[in-house]
């Protein structure tokens, strides 16, 4: 198409515009992913690699520890999403009630672990969770057994879920309530005097209405938790024994704490971002528009 | 089917506030009644304390012979329309009909059945597989008002149901809400801010101001014989001409006027000499012959085909509205006489009360 002269002027205005956005996204983005995807396929340790193909994949199905990390990480996935998600519409939906009293604090209350500094947090729960610490100190004033949380395998992933839930829980719940005070408040009118029942209306109004946003959080935690490196850094180290150890801790345990082994690190990190666009796309399917 | 709505001293207030000083109504069964009034009279508050969606501060409420005060919701065989619709926008015009049905424990049979009778009352066979946000303002509020009708219930409540519609779709609704309430006989309490909505649906139309009920009467008697000031100029569009006047040698003096006279309309009993009164006129009033004529000069002309709207005052009044039929000719600026015969004028005393 014949360009005219103002055309051409626009065009180099749109592009002196763009450009610096685009040359920082490209160096800072672009560049590291098509530059992992490269090292991906390089083997050997430190500075000393060569081309492997697609060695590095095959040593992932006959790493233990790899194996030991995916099966952690899709534990903390599988278990602790979906009781975030629903404690977080829980109390969206019962912060959003009128008749709720101190909404305002308890809603800060709930919100305020999302902003909190991350080590903080993680040095209170690993002395909450300490051998001498208050959750034992609870459990034996019940009769409980005296459990070492953070030295027993089953007990450390429970401490890490329930790190992960304190601190993400308000984080979600602000985008149902923001979503629920969207909603008209006549609807539910509407719904009281038709005399639905309020398992109802949560379950038969709410929930599909909120669905667009509960995708969205969905999808957020579920890479969140993929991603999960920092609590389990801090809290358990990935002990005992691995039985904590992430994908992205065992990432980084690659390229840092062993003998570099960046291009195996690069496959393992590629392994999150399949299992992030297989479980969108997932997701996205489970929640289309069936009409 | 339909039952009666009694009001007895009915009160609300919020904290120290008082929205609802003191109703006291009667409806009948089968009656159209509508609540009229400015924003803020309380009309919807009262709408929503039959509802059950606000509580009862003080009074009682009966719907049927059943005191209502303390009765759920959905027990007290009401049916609301609202301004927003409010449907399920996630269900089909089916689903939002039937969604209630199911959890009174009627059949699936049965639901499809009222569904499709209320889908034909309301001409929506078409439409039965849509979404709320597939659907024309006017078509919506049709679903809303479907999803009333299945519930057959004893009073159906509508707030503002036409506010959010364009002027010619609002038209069409009220012939069809007239036509729906002739066909299913059932009682309605309706609120609207709009007089002509009142004027043309009601068989009893309630004015409230400020909580409190100013007349109650059919809509003739309201335009007729209005009761007081706020409700002769609420009730008539465009609005009734008020003059201020004062009573001297048994005419009537018009204060803006230039002094001008005219006479007494004929009353039961006569104010005192030298009372401050004000002389009401409806804009239809005016005609070419009357006992009683002034002076004005023309300022705006509306001509509307039908119906001409002469917006004139004389120096120093205010703007008067004159409805003439047929003077096309006028123009801003020309003189004209408006005559008014003084029977059809209305007079109301200081305090804004009606002398008859």
């Amino acid at each position: 198409m014949a360009q005219t002269r103002l055309g051409r002027a626009e065009n180099r205005a749109g592009w002196a515009f763009v450009m610096p956005a685009l040359v920082l996204v490209g160096i800072f983005m672009i560049y590291p992913i098509l530059w992992s995807l490269w090292m991906s396929l390089q083997t050997g340790r430190g500075m000393t690699t060569s081309f492997g193909g697609l060695a590095n994949i095959q040593r992932l199905f006959a790493d233990p520890i790899f194996l030991t990390a995916l099966s952690n990480t899709m534990i903390f996935l599988a278990i602790q999403v979906p009781i975030m998600i629903m404690l977080a519409l829980v109390f969206a939906v019962m912060l959003n009630d009128p008749k709720t009293k101190f909404r305002g604090l308890f809603r800060t209350a709930i919100f305020l672990p999302a902003v909190t500094s991350l080590v903080a947090y993680s040095i209170l729960f690993k002395s909450i969770f300490s051998n001498d610490g208050l959750a034992t100190t609870i459990v034996t004033f019940f009769g409980g057994p005296e459990i070492s949380w953070l030295g027993e395998p089953f007990w450390a992933k429970v401490v890490i879920i329930l790190a992960i839930t304190w601190r993400w829980t308000g984080y979600n719940m602000i985008f149902y309530l923001a979503a629920l005070q969207n909603i008209d408040r006549s609807i539910y009118e509407a719904a009281r005097i038709d005399g639905v029942p309020a398992r109802a209306q949560f379950f038969r109004i709410t929930i599909p209405m909120l669905k667009p946003v509960i995708l969205f959080t969905t999808i957020i935690s579920t890479i969140g938790t993929l991603q999960l490196f920092d609590e389990v850094q801090n809290i358990t180290q990935g002990g005992p024994s691995n039985a904590t150890l992430t994908l992205s801790q065992y990432i980084f345990n690659l390229t840092f704490r062993f003998m570099p082994s960046y291009g195996y690190a690069a496959t393992v990190s590629y392994v999150i971002v399949v299992l992030v666009a297989v479980l969108s796309v997932i997701q996205f399917w489970i929640a289309r528009d069936r009409k | 089917m339909s039952a009666g709505v009694r009001l007895e001293g009915l009160r609300k207030s919020y904290g120290a506030v008082e929205v609802i000083r003191g109703v006291d109504l009667d409806i009948e069964p089968q009656e159209f009644v509508v609540f009229v009034g400015p924003s803020g009279c309380g009309k919807s508050t009262l709408l929503r304390m039959i509802a059950g969606l606000e509580e009862i501060t003080g009074g009682d409420l009966y719907i049927g012979e059943r005191r209502m005060n303390d009765t759920d919701a959905s027990r007290r065989g009401i049916a609301m329309v609202f301004q927003s619709y409010a449907l399920y926008p996630h269900m089909t015009v089916r689903e939002n009909m039937g969604f209630a049905l199911k959890y009174a424990g009627v059949k699936k049979p049965e639901i499809k059945a009222q569904v499709d009778e209320a889908a034909r009352i309301l001409g929506l066979d078409q439409l039965m597989d849509r979404r709320p946000k597939d659907l024309s303002g006017g078509q919506r509020q049709r679903v809303a008002i479907g999803r009333a009708i299945v519930r057959h219930p004893e009073v159906f409540l509508f707030d503002e149901p036409l506010s959010n519609l364009d002027a010619e779709l609002r038209v069409q609704m009220r012939i069809e809400i007239a036509r729906l309430h002739s066909e299913l006989k059932s009682t309605i309490v309706y609120v609207t801010h709009d007089q002509v909505e009142a004027m043309t649906l009601a068989d009893k139309i309630v004015v409230l101001r400020d909580g409190r009920i100013e007349q109650v009467g059919t809509p003739l008697d309201l335009y007729d014989d209005p009761d007081n000031l706020f409700v002769a100029g609420f009730i008539g569009s465009p609005k009734m001409n008020f003059l201020p006047a004062e009573l001297s040698g048994g005419a009537l003096t018009l204060v803006e006027h230039g002094g001008q006279t005219v006479p007494l309309p004929p009353l039961g009993r006569a104010p005192q000499e030298g009372e401050r009164v004000t002389l009401g006129i409806r804009p239809e009033h005016f005609r070419k012959e009357g006992s009683a004529a002034l002076e004005v000069d023309v300022e705006i002309v509306e001509n509307l085909g039908g119906e001409t709207y002469v917006y004139a005052r004389q120096a120093g009044s205010d703007v008067l509205t004159i409805a003439t039929g047929g003077a096309r000719g006028l123009r801003q600026g020309d003189r004209m006489t408006a005559r008014f015969d003084p029977s059809d004028a209305l007079l109301f005393n200081r305090e804004g009360l009606r002398i008859r």
